[in-house]
This record gives C-alpha cells, sequence and structure tokens, in this order.
C-alpha cells in the first residue's frame, strides 16, 4: 500500500491518497476518511450485499483482532486474506490489535506479551504471534502490536510500561515484515503511545523515529483506555496532542487516529493533518438507535439537531426520511416512523437501515471536508459541524446508551433530558 | 369464477395428470403470485433483518403479516394515517394478514373464548382487550393486505375434547359470516375462510362444505401443523383440498418443511407459510434438501464449500461454511446471511416444483426428491400413504 499527498489546505490539513492494494490493485481510496470498522470480519449489521448498496467502490475494512481472531483458521485454510474469507474480497484491510472504543478489564500485562480480549476471554499476544495472524489475514495496512491502552490521565510507572513493552512490540513487528515472504505487500504503521505524559510521549516518539524507513504511516494511541470517562478530553489538549505527534513524523507518512469522536473533533484531527479515522462513530451510534444527520451545507443555518434518538415517541408518525435529499438507500425508501417502529420492537432490520445511513452519511463528511480543503474554505466547514456538535453537548441517549445498550429505557427521565427533548423539538420542527 | 369482486382471479395454467398438482397465476390487487408460492412470515412489518429490496431479489411474490402484533404496534392509527401496511414498510408486492386470533391462543395464556369473539388481557399494557371477527376485519381492513384472514376459533390441534371441537368448528363458520359482513374493502382485499374441525373427518368435512358456499375467492385450511402425528396430519389436508372449489386457491396454515411442501403440492395445496426457515436461521441453521445444516457444528471449521453449492442466493455465492461457523450466533449479520439462503431455499424449491409441474413431470419430480431425502428407501409411512393416494408410487422404481 503506497500513501501520497496530492495537496495541502491552508493549514496543516491535506488531501491525500491510498493506492496499491493488494487484492484491487487499480483502486484508489482518497484521505481524508473513514475505514469501515468490522466485527468478525463483517460490516457491523451488513451483509456483502447490502454493503454493495451503500459504497459500490473499494473502501478499507478496519479489523480489531479482538473480534476477528477466531477467523484464523478458516483464514489459513482457505489461504486468500482476511477480506475474502469474510465474503468482502476486493475491499482493502487494516489490521489492530483492539478496537480503542471498546471497553475492557484494566492490567494483565506481562513482560512481552499484552492482553487481548475476545469474546472467549482474554488471551496473551506476543509480538511474534501478532505477526502469525498478520501472515495469515495478509492485511493491507498493520497497526503495530503496542499497549497502547491507556489514558490521558495514567500514571507514570503504567506509561513507561506502555511505552518499554510497544517499543519492543515494534521492533519485532519491524523484523517480521521485513523477513516474511507473506507480508511482503503490507505495510506497517507505527504506533504512538503515552500521551498521559509529555516526557514518555517524547520517548515513545523517539522510539518510533527509529524505524521510521519501515512504516508507511503512524498511529497515536495512549489517550483513552476504552473507558467513555477518558473519551471527555479537553479539546485543546487534543488538538496539541495531534499538532505534536503529527509534526514530529514525515509529511507522507499516512496518519492514524482511532476511536468513536464526534464529528467535531475528527474535523479537528483532519485540520491537524490526520488523514485516517478508524469508522467505530457511526457504528456506536447504530447500536444506541441514533442517525447521524449533519447539515453540510455551509450557506444554512445550524437550526437542527445532528443527532436523533430515532425511538423517540415523536417519530411515530413522521413519515420523513431520516434527512430528506440523502441519498443512500435508508433514505430513498424508508421513513422515521417506521425506523422507530423497528427499533420499538427491536427487530434487526432496524440496524441494518441505521447502519446504511450512519456509514453513508458519515463518509459523505469525509467527502465534504476533502471538497473543502480543495477549495480552502475546511476552517469554515469545521466551523459549521463543531458548531452543530456544540449545540448537542448533553445528548442524553449518548450517556444512558453509552452503559445500558439500545433501546433501555432509563427510570425516570431527567429535567435536563426533557429539557433537551423540548428543545430538539422545537428545532426539528422548524427544520423539516 | 362466481365471485362479486376481482380482487383475485386465479388462473391455473397447468395440472399434473397424476396428481392433484397445479401450477396457478393468482393475481392480486399488489401482485402477480405465481402458486405453488411459499410465503415467508414477516411478523412486525418486517422479515428478519432484510430489506423488502432482498425480498424481492429473492423472488418473493406475497409475504405473511400478524395482525395482532400490528394492531399493537405501529398501532392501526400510524397505519391509518400512512395508508396500510404496504407504504409503512416500503413492499409493494402482494401481503397476506392473518386473523390475530392464532397469537392470542398461543401467546396468552388468559383468553378466553365465546360466542362473541376472544377475550384476553393485553401483554403490552395489561388492559381487557375484546378481539371479535368484526374487530379482526376493521384492523384487517387497516392494515391493508391483498389477502385477510377471518377469525377463526382455535383449538389445540391436539385437543381431544370433541364437543369444543364441534364448538370451534362451528363457531368458525358463524364468525365467517360476520367477518365477511364486517369486510369493507372487498373490491381490495380478499378474506379467506379457514377451514377448521381439527383431525376430525366429519367435522372438516362440514366445515369445508359450508365454506364452499360462500361468496370467496380463496380457502384456507386450519388447525394443523399443531404437533400432531403425520399419519394424521396429510388425511385432513387431503380432504380439504378433495372438498375446496378446484377453481380458487388453497392455503394450508403453517406448513413450510420441505418434505411437507411436496407432499401437499402433490395434494393439492397452493399456497404454505411457516416461520420456521426464518427462525432456524436465528439458531444458525441452513436449509438444504436433506433437512438442515446446523452451522455452530465445529465439523464445518474448515469447510470451504458454500451452504448449497446448486444454491445461486448471495450467500452461497460469497460465503464459505467455514466463515459462517465462525460469525453464528455472534453477529448479526450470520442471521441475515442464513436468512437470505433459507429463503431462497424455500423459493426455488416452490419454483421448481411449478416447472415440473408445468412441464408434466411432477410425479418424477416428486420420486426423485424423497429418495433424495430417503436414500436408504426407508420411507416414513405417512409419505407412502399420502403419496399412493395421488398415484405416486414411491416404492416403484
Amino acid at each position: 500500500m503506497r500513501f501520497s499527498i496530492k495537496q495541502t489546505g491552508c493549514g496543516s490539513e491535506r488531501i491525500g491518497n491510498l493506492t496499491g492494494f493488494l487484492k484491487s490493485p487499480g483502486a484508489e481510496i482518497e484521505t481524508p476518511t473513514t475505514a469501515l470498522f468490522t466485527q468478525g470480519g463483517s460490516i457491523v449489521h451488513l451483509t456483502a450485499e447490502v454493503l454493495s448498496q451503500v459504497f459500490s467502490n473499494t473502501k478499507l475494512l478496519w479489523l480489531p483482532l479482538s473480534n476477528s481472531i477466531h477467523l484464523e483458521t478458516g483464514v489459513k485454510v482457505q489461504n486468500d486474506g482476511v477480506a475474502k474469507f469474510a465474503g468482502l474480497q476486493g475491499h482493502a484491510t487494516c489490521t489492530t490489535l483492539h478496537s480503542l472504543s471498546e471497553s475492557t478489564p484494566m492490567g494483565h500485562f506481562e513482560l512481552d506479551r499484552v492482553p487481548l480480549w475476545t469474546k472467549n476471554g482474554k488471551k496473551m499476544i506476543s509480538a511474534d504471534r501478532y505477526m502469525d495472524v498478520m501472515e495469515i489475514f495478509k492485511p493491507d495496512i498493520i497497526l503495530a502490536i503496542a499497549d497502547g491502552r491507556t489514558s490521558i490521565n495514567e500514571g507514570g510507572k503504567r506509561l513507561s510500561k506502555s511505552v518499554e513493552r510497544s517499543y519492543t512490540m515494534l521492533k519485532t513487528c519491524v523484523d517480521r515484515c521485513k523477513t516474511s515472504k507473506e507480508l511482503q505487500n503490507s505495510s506497517l504503521v507505527g504506533v504512538v503511545v503515552g500521551s498521559g505524559s509529555e516526557k514518555k510521549l517524547d520517548d515513545s516518539i523517539s522510539n518510533t523515529l527509529k524505524h521510521v524507513d519501515s512504516l508507511t504511516g503512524i498511529a497515536l494511541q495512549g489517550i483513552v483506555d476504552g473507558t467513555e470517562e477518558t473519551m471527555d478530553i479537553d479539546s485543546e489538549i487534543l488538538n496539541k496532542l495531534l499538532d505534536k505527534v503529527g509534526k514530529a513524523f514525515p509529511k507522507d507518512l499516512v496518519r492514524i487516529f482511532e476511536g468513536h469522536w464526534n464529528p467535531s473533533v475528527v474535523l479537528s484531527a483532519v485540520e491537524q493533518g490526520w488523514d485516517l479515522f478508524d469508522g467505530s462513530y457511526p457504528v456506536k451510534l447504530t447500536n444506541m438507535g441514533v442517525a447521524l444527520k449533519l447539515n453540510f451545507d455551509i450557506t444554512k443555518d445550524n437550526d437542527t439537531m445532528y443527532l436523533l434518538d430515532m425511538i423517540d415517541e415523536r417519530y411515530k408518525e413522521d413519515f420523513t426520511p431520516i434527512l430528506g435529499g440523502c441519498e443512500c438507500l435508508a433514505c430513498r425508501k424508508h421513513t422515521r416512523a417506521y425506523i422507530r417502529h423497528l427499533l420499538n420492537t427491536r427487530e434487526m432490520l432496524a440496524s441494518v437501515l441505521l447502519s446504511i445511513h450512519n456509514l453513508h452519511h458519515f463518509d459523505q463528511m469525509f467527502c465534504h471536508a476533502r471538497q473543502h480543503i480543495a477549495s480552502n474554505t475546511f476552517a469554515v466547514f469545521k466551523q459549521h459541524i463543531t458548531k452543530q456538535c456544540e449545540m448537542l453537548k448533553d445528548f442524553a441517549p449518548y450517556r444512558y446508551k453509552a452503559q445500558n445498550g439500545p433501546n433501555v429505557q432509563t427510570e425516570k427521565p431527567s429535567s435536563k433530558k426533557k429539557k433537551q427533548r423540548l428543545v430538539s423539538e422545537v428545532k426539528s420542527n422548524n427544520g423539516s | 369464477m362466481g365471485s362479486a369482486t376481482n380482487a383475485l382471479i386465479f388462473k391455473v395454467q397447468a395440472e399434473c395428470p397424476i396428481t392433484r398438482a397445479r401450477a396457478a397465476l393468482m393475481k392480486l390487487p399488489h401482485y402477480e403470485v405465481h402458486t405453488p408460492v411459499f410465503m415467508p412470515v414477516g411478523t412486525q412489518g418486517t422479515m428478519k433483518g432484510l430489506l423488502p429490496d432482498q425480498l424481492e431479489t429473492l423472488n418473493c411474490e406475497i409475504i405473511l403479516g400478524n395482525t395482532y402484533h400490528l394492531g399493537n404496534r405501529p398501532g392501526v392509527d400510524v397505519l391509518q394515517k400512512v395508508g396500510g401496511l404496504h407504504k409503512f414498510m416500503g413492499w409493494n408486492r402482494a401481503l397476506l394478514t392473518d386473523s390475530g386470533g392464532f397469537q392470542m391462543v398461543s401467546l396468552l395464556k388468559l383468553a378466553e373464548i365465546t360466542e362473541e369473539g376472544v377475550k384476553f388481557r393485553s401483554p403490552y399494557d395489561d388492559t381487557e382487550i375484546m378481539l371479535t371477527p368484526e374487530k379482526s376485519i376493521e384492523i384487517q381492513n387497516c392494515i391493508g393486505a391483498d389477502i385477510i384472514m377471518q377469525l377463526d376459533d382455535v383449538v389445540q390441534t391436539t385437543f381431544q375434547d370433541h364437543d369444543r371441537i364441534k364448538e370451534a368448528t362451528e363457531r368458525t363458520s358463524r364468525w365467517l359470516d360476520r367477518c365477511l359482513k364486517a369486510h369493507k374493502r372487498p373490491t381490495e382485499q380478499n378474506i379467506f375462510p379457514i377451514v377448521q374441525g381439527l383431525l376430525n373427518p366429519e367435522l372438516r368435512r362440514q366445515s369445508a362444505e359450508e365454506h364452499i358456499t360462500k361468496d370467496v375467492n380463496g380457502f384456507a385450511i386450519g388447525g394443523l401443523s399443531g404437533g400432531e402425528a403425520k399419519d394424521d396430519f396429510w388425511p385432513m389436508v387431503s380432504l380439504g383440498t378433495e372438498i375446496l372449489d378446484k377453481n380458487k386457491p388453497r392455503y394450508l396454515m403453517g406448513v413450510g418443511l420441505a418434505i411437507d411442501l411436496v407432499v401437499c403440492v402433490a395434494l393439492g395445496v397452493d399456497m404454505f407459510d411457516c416461520v420456521f426457515p426464518t427462525r432456524t436461521a436465528r439458531f444458525g441453521c441452513a436449509l438444504i434438501n436433506k433437512g438442515q445444516l446446523n452451522l455452530k457444528q465445529k465439523q464445518f471449521e474448515s469447510d470451504l464449500n458454500p451452504i448449497d453449492k446448486d444454491c445461486e442466493c448471495t450467500t452461497c455465492k460469497n460465503y464459505t461454511r467455514a466463515y459462517l461457523h465462525c460469525i453464528v450466533s455472534v453477529e448479526t449479520v450470520a442471521c441475515h446471511l442464513i436468512s437470505v439462503h433459507n429463503i431462497a431455499f424455500q423459493m426455488r424449491l416452490m419454483r421448481t416444483m411449478r416447472e415440473n409441474i408445468k412441464q408434466g413431470t411432477f410425479p418424477q419430480f416428486v420420486k426423485k426428491f424423497v429418495n433424495e431425502v430417503h436414500p436408504d428407501k426407508n420411507f416414513p409411512t405417512w409419505i407412502k400413504n399420502s403419496l399412493m393416494s395421488v398415484g405416486i408410487d414411491i416404492m416403484e422404481d
């Protein structure tokens, strides 16, 4: 896989492309972009047949090993890579150890191994074992195995271990990539950790820089440990981090930022020159029964809510699509009332329709972002989206559903939530 | 055809010269349906995770909705406002709804049946509700399916009390009259009466003979497939198809296993419904001619074959048994993939039967099919006897 920068904007933001994929040599993926998050090798809730109705071009699949290591035996027997085994041949793949968005137990580290939390429990993984699986999965992009699930408030001792362990593991990954016949076409991405302390972060950066010739990109971890609380970071601190790490490496490395950050954070990262995101955000919304509805038109006022809690009673007789004018299959053929009914009856089609819309719409955000970078108007676009996100900082379902899963009734809606509902009702009435 | 309306036109295209099987075109307000047909069940206005577009790709021509569930959620008001279930769920082909009576008896312990209707306690808000024949039709008129069912007095199939069965059979006939009288959209929707009488041939005959005197466009055979012995089941089907009008479609309720479909088509049934193909998919079971594969089993771990190499569905073209084994019962995608295959399987079986009827080779097809299922020729008696009754001797080579 190759990454090249095609154009830069006013600030650090840039348009690039990923090419030279193993199974679709002619394909080009423009950045900044989002990958499609997978579980067990499949796009969450969507079969290959339905996915082809959402995207007709080659996409990058995001494959955390924690939810896909059980495919190993089958992929090995078929011997044609993980995408093909999962019925998604033709799409590019990027593998990593964990999804940063999943909550897992803490601790359990060993000298040269990190815990992999799978549906069948804990598996201890060494760098060599990780690369063994990579040889079988044959992904286009490999995020080096790292001990990166530490929060920004992590203690110094834990951070030292994290930086040390990640460095040792990176060396193994670099060696294996150089010598393995199977991995000649896979690209390695170095993982910077230790974000909780300036010194540790510097250590991790300089460790990674030692191998920069073997790397196609970098990723930044050590910011969140999987719990919801650690996602609540001051945007200035986050921006400084992204800026610092981005600038520490050569420009032509693709920069990957993981986590289910909201659109405002994602676009800030884009502004700092980050190129690729893991796609966990739309999946999270879908699983909460929430539809994403950003207003991309910078000439129009921000008068509508960008998240719709689709199980809400107010959509019961709303026979309009999630988003008027949206080209996705869910909006072309189905109504809010129908999706509300499907959520209310806990029917699986609810998640299918929400996935179709949320994946399409999140992808559209990146299309618009690229257009604005190209026409030097990215700052305006980012501001436009950020304003929408600020209007909904306390989005109630975002908080309670994150812990309880979708469709869970809270005992009593708080007064804050009631107020929120009222506000969004008025807004959405005005909006449509 | 003697019917007052043309909400249904049934044209027999070919008849098997030996058995009672026939292939026909059933023209309904929303779609022309090729029979014999299998109708997948989409209980709450959706087919278990599949998009209406996918159902069209699978060649589904008519699907089922459940009145009881739809009447509760989204509710009559919503359906009325949107203009019926077709529009609500985005399905442009034919629909059939049941009366809602069966769910009450099967789901609710508190149902009490009187001459007026079925009285039960709503599991949603615990209020007492009375479902009368008039109410059932009112809801079904609002849902707007092409075919709607009369409310019948449902008794457990294996129930033994003769007096209660007799009462239920006769009440079903009385309720039919009330349903027909309450029907507000006869030019757009067809009420099918339901032949009752459980396993009692006399009562079945009486029920069917009464129904054929009514001005209706088709019939259903109900009260079967509820745990009775197969040897008791098929004579009741046969009795029904013998009496019911040859020029109208006959619908056998709740039957959907491959072997049952083949035998009952031979006995002259045109329409079937069953939750089985989609329900079994959720448990990781994929249908094949010989029965089903439980994809959870370890034997599929390294099996790079599709579920069925002769199947044309998107699941079989794209996915291996080994991959399905990995994700079954973990990812919702697995459930969608197996549902697609299982519906494709049912559709393909019905299409094969229609083609064989049209080509005059249906008896040969039946023989081949039962021999594939029982290669040791150790056929159950009900298969031997039922097929013998319509002129197919499966023991003969």
